[in-house]
């Protein structure tokens, strides 16, 4: 794919995400029709999620994570961290958290040079811890409500708020920059690392869930909460539950 | 009447019992830090102990920290009025079992996690919220909320929010899911296999 396919493709996907977050009211929480109206075709999409996860994904990443060295993973980690930091620069800034938006420029500037292009993370031992800021986030913040839950063929959980930030981290990465043959081996490699990583979460999900997609939906959606009130959500946050569960709101 | 000097001791008794009935219950504090010292003993010695050692040291403290009661009501949301006696029995009993089957399976090595007090907040009602988080050895932390209740005469855990996910949340979503498209039979033995499989891990 030249970069200008690639190009179209990335607008097409966030083009999709608007007109379904605008679509469907920009509804927030509540009961499933509101937060999952496409619940069918979702369940769709991660039926072949899992399936190809089942037969390829996960074999492969535990091939990788067998026969790869810890501290080679954490270093394959740290590089694509630092690759895909300036959007967390970015969104930082967008979120008016000015403080922290220099701190992250910052600890870019000192992983790339004395963390040699990534590899290694001196930044958090000195002080300049990695955040975790996306475009849909910094939505949230300014007050868009999240959309329909969204899952995409290949990319996993999502939400139509969430979708847009596929934009600028695509091409605020380098990688988005290189013609070269070798950018797929690049891109695989971080996707099949991605997936190790996330090997103990899905085990976990795995033996404790009762329904699989409407847990990796919860817990999808809440950890995006959280994240948008970066990790110290208010305690209202944990409250909606209590409606229904008192007895005025327990007959249908 | 007059009061006599005999009647002294008996004013002192009731004082005496009236104050042990004012000495608080458990705190708050102390079923969240007794249910971690338990969790800590239960990595310290898993091997040791293995599934089953863990379930029994276990199972009296899960059961006297979380309001199970409240929690299966909460979970099942609108279809717990469906139910009846016994079948809200069962379901509690089931849930129970569950949850200390969770912590027995889940906390099953030790490598130097500790557990502490961050904040303690007010929520709504009645209700509290204990922000704690688990330090791992590297210093890493996971941040665990609870929220507790009065109940009685002692304070009650209904919710666990583990780094970020609330733990009532994720599983009124997942039994609401399974009950509208499943019923009531097919949660019931979704929940035993579940038990089964943390006693069992082999059949998974």
């Amino acid at each position: 794919m030249s970069n200008q396919q690639r190009g179209v493709f990335v607008f097409k996907a966030i083009a999709l995400g608007v007109l379904l977050m605008f679509g469907s009211g920009c509804a927030t929480t509540g009961s499933d029709p509101e937060k999952d109206p496409v619940e069918p075709m979702n369940r769709g999409f991660f039926n072949v999620n899992e399936n190809l996860d089942k037969y390829l994904m996960k074999p492969v990443a535990q091939g990788y994570q067998k026969i790869t060295p810890k501290p080679v993973r954490s270093s394959v980690t740290n590089f694509f961290d630092n690759l895909f930091y300036p959007n967390v620069i970015l969104n930082d800034f967008l979120q008016a958290k000015f403080k922290q938006g220099f701190r992250d420029f910052a600890r870019l500037f000192v992983n790339t040079t004395i963390g040699i292009g990534g590899l290694f993370d001196p930044a958090t031992p000195a002080g300049l811890l990695r955040h975790q800021e996306d475009l849909g986030q910094t939505f949230a913040t300014w007050g868009m409500g999240q959309g329909p839950y969204l899952v995409i063929p290949l990319l996993g959980p999502s939400t139509a708020r969430d979708v847009t930030d596929l934009a600028p981290r695509t091409f605020l990465s380098p990688l988005f920059y290189i013609e070269s043959a070798a950018i797929y081996g690049v891109g695989a490699l971080n996707v099949i690392n991605e997936r190790a990583n996330l090997l103990e979460a899905t085990e976990i999900r795995d033996e404790a869930a009762l329904d699989s997609y409407t847990f990796t939906r919860e817990a999808f959606l809440q950890r995006r909460k959280d994240l948008i009130y970066d990790g110290n959500p208010p305690a209202e946050e944990f409250e909606d539950f209590f409606e229904e569960g008192t007895d005025a709101d327990l007959v249908e | 009447m007059k009061i006599h000097w005999f009647h002294f001791p008996l004013f002192l008794m009731c004082w005496g019992l009236q104050a042990e009935a004012a000495t608080q219950p458990l705190s708050p504090d102390t079923v969240v830090e007794r249910l971690h010292g338990t969790l800590i003993r239960v990595m310290e010695n898993a091997d040791k102990l293995g599934y089953s050692g863990r379930f029994q040291l276990l199972k009296p403290v899960v059961d006297d920290s979380f309001d199970f009661l409240e929690i299966s009501r909460i979970v099942l949301g609108r279809y717990w009025r469906r139910l009846d006696n016994n079948q809200q029995t069962e379901f509690v009993n089931i849930f129970r079992e569950l949850s200390t089957a969770t912590y027995a399976s889940r906390f099953d090595s030790y490598s130097g996690e500790s557990f502490r007090q961050v904040a303690k907040e007010p929520f709504k009602g009645e209700r509290l919220m204990l922000r704690t988080e688990l330090v791992k050895q590297n210093g890493e932390t996971v941040p665990f909320l609870y929220v507790l209740q009065p109940q009685q005469e002692k304070w009650l855990i209904i919710n666990v929010v583990a780094d970020g996910v609330s733990d009532l949340s994720l599983k009124k979503a997942e039994y609401g899911s399974v009950m509208k498209r499943e019923g009531f039979p097919h949660l019931l033995a979704k929940l035993r296999e579940k038990i089964e499989e943390y006693e069992n891990p082999n059949k998974r």
